[in-house]
């Protein structure tokens, strides 16, 4: 806890360091951002700023990289110092950013994604055959002709990162570059960022907040606390329960916080009652196919049942079907074959509103693709799903509008101006609080959940997964869809794996052997 | 929000303003002084003897056509064929209100509800395109006002269509029978200006339009599907039927505009007769209304009437010997001053947003 310490130098390391931020300061209205933070970064060696969501850590960043101004505070750059107003100039320093939030176009295909924003003349084929070079060179491979629309989230990361490095940086700075990727693509992205440090001399800066990557992947580690350096140390010296307390600032002891922060290992034993059989499905499908022009894997005769009362979770890696089953218990999509019966009722999928009016709920894997409306209300986005409730004749009934919104903002803890305030002027994690104030509102029956802790921070995390449990022990039942290992093992009751369109496996939580998952996860039979 | 509401007005007030002095620029290079000029353009549109109940007349379809686009880009629909549509509607009603002929009053109304349905259908025929084979209404919708105006000028050429039996129609061709009397819609008189009835219904149905986008239903499922039309398709929200239904509400109120020209326009338009070119370019601005109101009621009466005063003081300009059609370019720099503002706090709410968001807040 010593921040008035300079910076950790390690034995190794006697040279100037690449950067040198010095008392950096930044207020967003009343949040404190920054708080007269310090940090080097030296060559040769990767970085990892831990801290919660909120702690400042992006904010930091986005200063290096000129996207956000300092209200205070000095930047050098190998020794100089340089001031960095745009993002511009932070490329001609050497500074290059993978953003946690996709920056990519749909509709171009991947090599003019990373092409975008250059300047000069274009030469198609250099710039594939660069991508070629970035995969073999680190070990992300990607197809540049695909059209990034047709991408999983897994692969997008990976086409950010082909951008990011593209332009061949000195500096590169990595915001939670693994939340969308399985354990084996994140060891193997970090062996290779590992090579690439050691051989070329960069400095790489990785930002995360689960600690087991952090430990696995840095040579140095700065904690952040509200805008607070709280730590900074060598990874050999840390130890995952300090580097919790320090980052979440009291004892640790929540499992679904340990896990979140990766502090828990998948193998932990599990206490969930094995659900009753013999009762009807709540959700099943019957073979079916389905596709979405979204994904390139469509759903091949897929048959599974979810219980009431029960987690069900689907593992598997990024863009193996995830995308089309949650499309069709979404009504977006028809099933090309097959049957889905939700509580022994055959629902047409594919027709307007269908799902949701046989009492199917769904947090979608992207809540700004079809969870939230951004330019209503919350008021509004949480009546979206069933206006009945809040209209009369047709006329929507403000002060109920108002009075649900209220109840409900107050029971799941949105963080918000008030019943009216623009949805899109919530945090990622209050917005998502939104989508799943509303959805368990209408008392399904079914609760489709799709990735629902992508980018939530740890007590978010804590709450939904409480929430998706309670759900399911009021009778719900619940169908997990995840990549994460961890989440899936400590929610699931059942576990099944989606591999290329295929479901695969259905075991008892207390069946499942991590490793025999791994492999179906990566296409073995069992 | 204070400091919000004072950015507004402050953006606002500065693009207003170079878009005034621009016009008065160009008044002068063109040979003109700018204060003459102005002083014919409110003369012409609210100072004048009688002047301000003609503007409020040439506001009403305006702002009518402009509802109608509201209800369609609420849906995420770009409608801009309301040109044709609101040629069609009256060549509808002219058909049906001649043929039909109630007792005078009434067929007042027979002449409006026709000409709603006609330009309801004229823009459904791109709805259903639109919903159906997934052809852009972008297109469709411009494409068809051509079209409009061909068939509306191939019956004017036919007796057993529009054109007017030889008896009524003088030396004139392609000109429909005049309506009666007692088949205008009435005029009231204030101060010596007559208002049209049409500018009252008009008003009417903005006070129902904002009702309907806002407290409706139907009005928030509009707003769902042309934003997010996929949350939309899963809760319900069928993009044929409301998709469709927001086209055929733009285009019934395009063609209500052509009506009201028709039965209540009096010589500001074509004088109670079908001819061609009858629209006049109404279309069009109440397209621009629309725009520059984006998607908000109580702005587009205000754009209607700005528009519709610039259209009537035009025609004290030529007195002045510069050329009347400069007030079109005083309307296009206006059009631009009014949505330069929100495309600047767009960009500057984008850019905070982006960096609150960068700071996890």
């Amino acid at each position: 806890m010593s921040s008035d310490s300079p910076g950790l130098v390690g034995a190794d390391v006697v040279s100037v360091p690449a950067v040198e931020l010095r008392g950096i300061a930044k207020r967003f209205g009343s949040v404190v951002a920054c708080d007269r933070v310090d940090l080097s970064l030296h060559r040769g060696r990767i970085h990892g700023i831990l801290g919660e969501n909120g702690a400042g850590k992006s904010t930091l960043m986005n200063i290096l990289i000129g996207l956000v101004l300092p209200d205070g505070g000095s930047v050098c750059i190998d020794g100089k110092p340089q001031l960095i107003h745009d993002p511009i100039t932070a490329a001609r320093l050497g500074i290059g950013m993978v953003h946690q939030h996709f920056s990519l176009v749909d509709a171009l295909t991947v090599w003019e994604n990373v092409a975008l924003g250059e300047s000069g003349r274009l030469d198609p084929s250099e710039v594939r055959n660069r991508i070629g070079e970035i995969g073999d060179h680190f070990g992300i491979v990607v197809e540049p002709d695909v059209r990034v629309g047709d991408l999983s989230a897994g692969l997008r990361q990976r086409v950010e990162i082909v951008k990011c490095l593209r332009h061949d940086p000195n500096i590169v700075i990595f915001d939670e570059p693994t939340s969308v990727l399985t354990p084996d693509e994140s060891a193997q992205l970090f062996q290779s960022l590992r090579e690439v440090v050691t051989a070329e001399g960069r400095a790489v800066v990785l930002i995360s907040h689960k600690l087991d990557e952090v430990l696995a992947a840095t040579d140095d580690i700065t904690v952040m606390r509200q805008g607070r350096v709280v730590e900074r140390l060598n990874t050999k010296l840390a130890s995952a329960p300090a580097l919790a307390r320090a980052m979440v600032g009291r004892e640790v002891s929540l499992r679904a916080e340990r896990a979140a922060l990766g502090v828990l290992s998948v193998g932990d034993t599990h206490d969930h009652v094995a659900h009753s059989t013999g009762e009807l499905p709540a959700l099943e499908l019957r073979h079916v196919s389905a596709s979405t022009g979204r994904s390139s894997v469509a759903l091949d005769d897929v048959s599974l049942s979810v219980f009431p009362g029960e987690i069900l979770g689907l593992a598997g890696v990024e863009g193996n079907g995830q995308r089309p089953l949650a499309d069709l218990l979404s009504s977006l999509v028809p099933a090309t074959s097959g049957e889905v019966v939700v509580a022994g009722e055959v629902v047409v999928a594919g027709r307007p509103g269908a799902m949701t009016r046989a009492g199917v709920a769904v947090i979608p894997e992207d809540r700004h693709d079809s969870g939230i409306v951004l330019d209503m209300t919350v008021a509004e986005n949480l009546a979206l799903v069933d206006l009945a409730q809040v209209s009369r004749n047709g006329i929507v009934d403000i002060r109920q509008l108002e009075r649900r919104a209220l109840d409900l903002i107050d029971e799941f803890g949105v963080q918000c101006e008030g019943p009216h305030a623009p949805m899109w002027s919530l945090s990622g994690g209050n917005q998502q609080r939104v989508v799943l104030a509303r959805e368990l509102s209408l008392d399904p029956a079914v609760l489709v959940a799709a990735r629902p802790t992508r980018g939530l921070d740890v007590g978010a995390i804590d709450y939904l997964n409480d929430r998706l449990r309670a759900a399911a022990a009021g009778g719900v039942a619940v169908l997990l869809i995840s990549s994460e290992l961890e989440e899936i093992l400590d929610l699931a009751d059942r576990i099944a794996v989606i591999y290329r369109g295929h479901v695969v496996g259905d075991f008892p939580r207390s069946d499942v052997d991590v490793q025999q998952l791994g492999l179906l996860m990566g296409g073995a039979t069992p | 929000m204070k400091a919000r509401a004072g950015e507004w007005i402050a953006l606002y007030t500065i693009s207003v303003l170079v878009a005034l002095v621009l016009s008065g620029v160009l008044v002068e290079v063109s040979g003109g002084d700018w204060w003459p000029v102005l002083e014919a353009l409110v003369d012409g549109s609210v100072r004048g003897p009688q002047r301000w109940g003609q503007t409020l007349g040439i506001a009403a379809p305006m702002l009518l056509v402009g509802l109608g686009t509201i209800v369609s880009s609420r849906a995420g629909l770009v409608n801009i064929g309301q040109e044709g549509q609101l040629l069609f509607g009256t060549a509808v009603a002219v058909y049906f209100g001649f043929r039909i002929g109630g007792p005078g009053p009434l067929n007042v109304l027979v002449l409006l509800a026709f000409g709603a349905l006609g330009g309801a259908v004229w823009a459904g025929i791109a709805g259903v395109l639109r919903t159906h084979r997934g052809v852009p209404e972008v297109l469709t919708t411009l494409l068809m006002v051509t079209v409009a105006g061909q068939v509306v000028a191939y019956g004017l050429k036919k007796q057993s269509l529009l054109l007017a039996p030889a008896a009524s129609r003088g030396n004139r061709n392609q000109v429909s029978e005049q309506l009666a009397a007692d088949n205008r819609l009435p005029v009231l008189r204030v101060f010596g200006n007559e208002i049209p009835s049409a500018t009252f219904l008009a008003v009417i149905l903005a006070i129902l339009v904002a009702f309907a986008m806002g407290r409706t239903v139907w009005g928030v499922r509009l707003h769902m599907l042309g934003r997010n039309p996929r949350i939309a398709r899963r809760v319900g929200v069928s993009e044929q039927k409301y998709g469709l239904a927001a086209l055929l509400v733009g285009g019934a109120f395009a063609g209500l505009a052509g009506a009201v020209m028709l039965t209540g326009g009096g010589f500001q338009f074509s004088n109670y007769r079908l001819v061609p070119g009858f629209s006049a370019g109404i279309g069009w601005t109440g397209l621009l209304v629309a725009l520059v109101a984006r998607e908000k009621v109580l702005a587009a009466v205000g754009a209607a009437f700005v528009f519709a005063a610039l259209r009537n003081g035009s025609g004290f300009v030529n007195s002045t010997g510069v050329e009347s059609r400069i007030t079109e370019v005083v309307q296009g720099f206006l059009v631009l001053a009014l949505l330069i503002p929100p495309a600047v706090m767009f960009l500057r709410d984008r850019r905070r947003s982006r960096a609150a968001s960068a700071a996890g807040v």
